[in-house]
């Protein structure tokens, strides 16, 4: 149990800069996928959705398969590997965490009356600047809750993660750390972070909730 | 007449020569080449069929312990293999060593600035070492003492990967993720030109790296079972694999071909 600490720290940061990657990522493709239609749309559309059922041990393969040290980006990167690696962990839980995300960021965009978004653009406003001052704000319920959602499913992240982040004794994620305990044959050592994870979870859905209500709530 | 007939059907029913059984032997992963070549010989003169569990002996001891149907049990390792006797779960009279290891440290073959030794691997060069999770792998159980008897355990201590099983640590190695990884002698052999063994624990580093055999208690094939267990520890067919592959057999035959 006194490992909780930094297991947790470690979680949390993971989970944290998943969401920031996620956010960069999804929140302009829902922008532009609530808005416009083009061939292949719904293939695209189904690639981003795609985490949300496929096995994490597919995802931990491809990740492997694409960024390990004999990956088929390793030379192109400099024999550089995201396997055991900080970065490993951010991209597994962001991939995962992407399509909570963009689900309520599109609807949240496509409920944005588009004539306030082409007076801003008569006012003199360029793309940029109607997305970031008006679409945006308007759009935020879908956004924020979104947010929300994306961390909570990035903290929890640990299929993928175990393969690409592994096992290492001095830096187990909260997932990871019950896995480990399990592992040993010592369940109970894994209480604690347990009801962390549980109490953030819940937490966490409750928060996305209440800020994905709308006047109902 | 009735007397007739019953002498009959005890000798048909005793005549039946190879009343083929069909058995599970869980033994440490690292003896999964050596066995698999064995049993197909076996099987095939024997009528037997062998199904066998292939995992950490930590694993294999635990399904073991939680009622799981199998018949042989082969350790990596003293530890669980006495713990099942103690807990009665195994025949103390059928325990049996089959074959015994060296541990060796390994690294990638295509590695740019490898540790030399193994007290090398508190240096700088060293980013991270894979071993078997001490507790249940019998591997890393090995491993640790090893880095214990070299006083490395606190440097190397953030540098650490921990495989479920010894071959995950292999497979470490193989793919370049680690900059070195102590397995079994036989494993580094096992991987071939993919990894590079670069130094051997002395014996006295670790405890002795030897397969002990045990039937389960609760087995419902233990003749089968002790038939073959007796089979791998004195054949020598059984033994010359196992030579083969780099184990040392019981009587003290040393492995075939230098580890370095």
């Amino acid at each position: 149990m006194t490992d909780l600490g930094p297991a947790l720290w470690l979680s949390l940061r993971i989970a944290l800069v998943a969401t920031v990657v996620a956010g960069v990522v999804a929140i302009p493709l829902a922008f532009v996928l609530a808005r416009r239609q083009f061939p292949g749309k719904s293939l695209a559309e189904g690639l981003i959705l795609m985490p949300m059922v496929l096995p994490p041990t597919v995802l931990g393969y491809v990740l492997l398969m694409a960024f390990g040290a004999k990956g088929w980006f390793s030379s192109i990167l400099g024999g550089y590997s995201i396997v055991f690696r900080f970065e490993g962990a951010v991209l597994a839980a962001a991939i995962v965490a992407l399509p909570m995300l963009y689900i309520p960021a599109k609807a949240g965009f496509a409920s944005v009356e588009r004539e306030l978004e082409d007076i801003a653009r008569l006012f003199g406003a360029n793309r940029l600047q109607t997305f970031w001052h008006v679409s945006v704000p308007l759009a935020r319920r879908g956004l924020i809750s979104g947010l929300v959602l994306a961390f909570a499913r990035a903290l929890g992240e640990f299929g993928a993660t175990v393969m690409v982040f592994g096992w290492q004794p001095r830096r187990l994620t909260l997932p990871i750390s019950i896995y480990a305990d399990y592992e040993q044959g010592n369940l109970s050592h894994a209480t604690g972070a347990v009801i962390a994870l549980s109490a953030l979870s819940l937490g966490l859905i409750m928060l996305y909730n209440a800020s994905s209500a709308g006047r109902q709530a | 007449m009735t007397r007739l007939i019953r002498l009959l059907l005890f000798l048909l029913v005793m005549a039946d020569p190879a009343s083929a059984e069909s058995f599970r032997v869980g033994a440490a992963i690292s003896l999964r080449d050596a066995l698999g070549e064995i049993a197909e010989r076996y099987q095939a003169s024997s009528g037997d069929s062998i199904e066998f569990v292939f995992a950490s002996s930590g694993q294999i001891a635990a399904q073991i312990t939680s009622g799981s149907s199998i018949d042989l049990f082969i350790s990596s390792a003293n530890k669980q293999v006495d713990a099942l006797i103690d807990a009665n779960l195994a025949d103390r009279t059928t325990r049996r060593v089959i074959a015994a290891n060296r541990i060796v440290l390994i690294v990638p073959v295509d590695a740019a600035n490898p540790p030399g030794s193994i007290a090398a691997l508190a240096g700088d060069s060293v980013q991270r070492l894979a071993i078997g999770e001490p507790r249940t792998v019998p591997a890393g159980e090995y491993a640790a003492q090893v880095l214990a008897s070299l006083k490395l355990t606190d440097a190397v201590a953030d540098k650490l990967v921990y495989g479920k099983n010894v071959r995950q640590v292999l497979s470490y190695v193989e793919r370049g993720e680690v900059s070195a990884g102590i397995v079994y002698a036989t494993d580094a052999r096992q991987s071939g030109d993919k990894v590079r063994v670069v130094d051997r624990a002395d014996d006295g580093m670790h405890d002795p790296v030897v397969y002990p055999s045990v039937v389960v208690s609760a087995s419902r094939h233990s003749d089968a079972a002790r038939k073959f267990q007796i089979y791998l520890a004195e054949s020598p067919q059984a033994r010359a694999v196992l030579t083969k592959k780099g184990f040392a057999v019981s009587d003290g035959a040393e492995p075939k071909a230098a580890d370095r």
